[in-house]
């Protein structure tokens, strides 16, 4: 069986929880990363020498981590797969864009909120750097909003492109944050909220 | 043919350029970005939203993001390549270092970039770029292990991670910092300085 270690509350192993559970493959989860730890640990170093979660291995002790790369490894090998990754060198890369835009953009101003509101204690939040990050997100959640004027999806079709940005769009519209008027996005929203891998997995109290 | 628009003093540019060399992939260069401006004129814009270098216009198709054109450029001209292999595993072990590169690396390696390239002595936060650099060198570290059974980050030969990876080890040994000694790292830089043009032209240059 498949096993993913990391913590379920954390969104990168949410995208991962959320592929397995559209793709129907069986899987073991081990807690690991956050108050878990076990990521420092000789054995889980030797999987993932970054110390992150999710680590993915597959039943034949092959292993791979960074989130982003285990959503193309998984629907490349596994069946079904390639409904959620076009195989067409223009769709596949406008996947990808958005995918690159996660880890390269849009995490940063969200880790910032996210943190803040929810991993913090009150007193010790840094406001000014939630006013930074927040027209920051803004500006980039405003990009998609735009994208969706012409499609449903970022991308065009439903694809890993919307879950590796679901679990940062649930807490865009979760934390207790003023957030311009969206409505493709929330529209959006609303449509991976209809997918019961998504409530189950990604659109889960915050913690 | 291919239209590039991006200024060459970008790191993400850096990676396109040695790419289109690498493959020898036709290609047109427009600056734009930093003191070039045009990012956020509305015909930029409309190709790429993010505002940012590089973008790539292919035969009516824009894409924007350095590492998913580096995949599509690949993909589209020499999908058989094994600059990027076809077999999953080789495949994924590629895309792992590239999406390692956007998500780990390349915060601290700004930061330790943009204090001593581009921003005036007196304005420079040199606490910050220590600690940025002592993140650097732990990521760098990683990488010297990799290197141990390693030519390149994923083999025997060049991939796109190593294309991914070459301005900020470049940065990395042009900078004027501390670097502890790490000689798989040097031993890699120079192999690719030796034996990629594509690398000495575009990549291992003056910083700037």
């Amino acid at each position: 069986m498949i096993t993913l270690w990391g913590r379920a509350n954390s969104v990168n192993v949410m995208k991962v929880l959320w592929l397995l559970d559209e793709l129907a493959l069986p899987f073991s989860r081990i807690d690991a990363g956050g108050a878990f730890g076990r990521t420092r640990d000789p054995d889980y170093a030797a999987m993932n020498p970054n110390a992150t979660v999710p680590t993915l291995v597959m039943p034949n002790g092959y292993s791979l981590w960074e989130s982003n790369s285990i959503l193309r490894y998984l629907c490349r090998t596994q069946p079904g797969g390639n409904a959620f990754y076009p195989e067409a060198p223009e769709t596949r890369a406008d996947v990808e864009r958005w995918m690159d835009w996660q880890l390269g953009s849009l995490s940063d101003p969200m880790r910032v909120l996210f943190w803040t509101f929810v991993r913090t204690p009150e007193p010790e939040r840094d406001m000014a750097a939630v006013a930074q990050a927040l027209p920051q997100a803004g500006r980039l959640w405003g990009m998609l909003e735009a994208q969706l004027a012409s499609r449903d999806y970022p991308a065009g079709a439903f694809s890993i492109a919307d879950m590796t940005l679901g679990g940062f769009l649930h807490r865009w519209f979760s934390l207790p944050i003023e957030r311009p008027e969206m409505p493709r996005l929330r529209a959006w929203y609303e449509r991976l909220l209809e997918r019961p891998a998504y409530r189950k997995h990604v659109a889960v109290p915050m913690s | 043919m291919l239209r590039l628009w991006g200024r060459t003093s970008s790191s993400n540019v850096m990676k396109v350029l040695w790419l289109c060399e690498e493959l020898s992939i036709p290609y047109e260069r427009i600056d734009a970005g930093g003191a070039f401006g045009r990012t956020n004129e509305p015909f930029y814009l409309a190709m790429n939203p993010n505002g940012r270098v590089p973008t790539i216009e292919d035969d009516g198709f824009s894409l924007w993001e350095s590492n998913a054109i580096l995949r599509y450029l690949a993909n589209s001209r020499a999908p058989s390549h094994a600059i990027y292999p076809t077999a999953p595993k080789a495949r994924a072990d590629v895309e792992r270092w590239m999406d390692w590169q956007l998500a780990s690396l390349n915060g601290p390696m700004t930061t330790v970039f943009f204090t001593y390239v581009r921003t005036p002595e007196p304005e420079r936060d040199y606490a910050a770029a220590a600690r940025a650099r002592d993140e650097a060198e732990a990521l760098w570290r990683m990488v010297e292990a990799r290197l141990a059974q390693r030519d390149y980050l994923c083999g025997d030969t060049l991939t796109l991670a190593d294309i991914a990876l070459s301005p900020y080890l470049h940065r990395w040994f042009a900078l004027p910092i501390q670097r502890a000694g790490l000689a798989k790292l040097a031993a890699w830089y120079d192999r690719m300085r030796e034996h990629h043009a594509g690398f000495r032209t575009h990549v291992a240059v003056a910083l700037s």
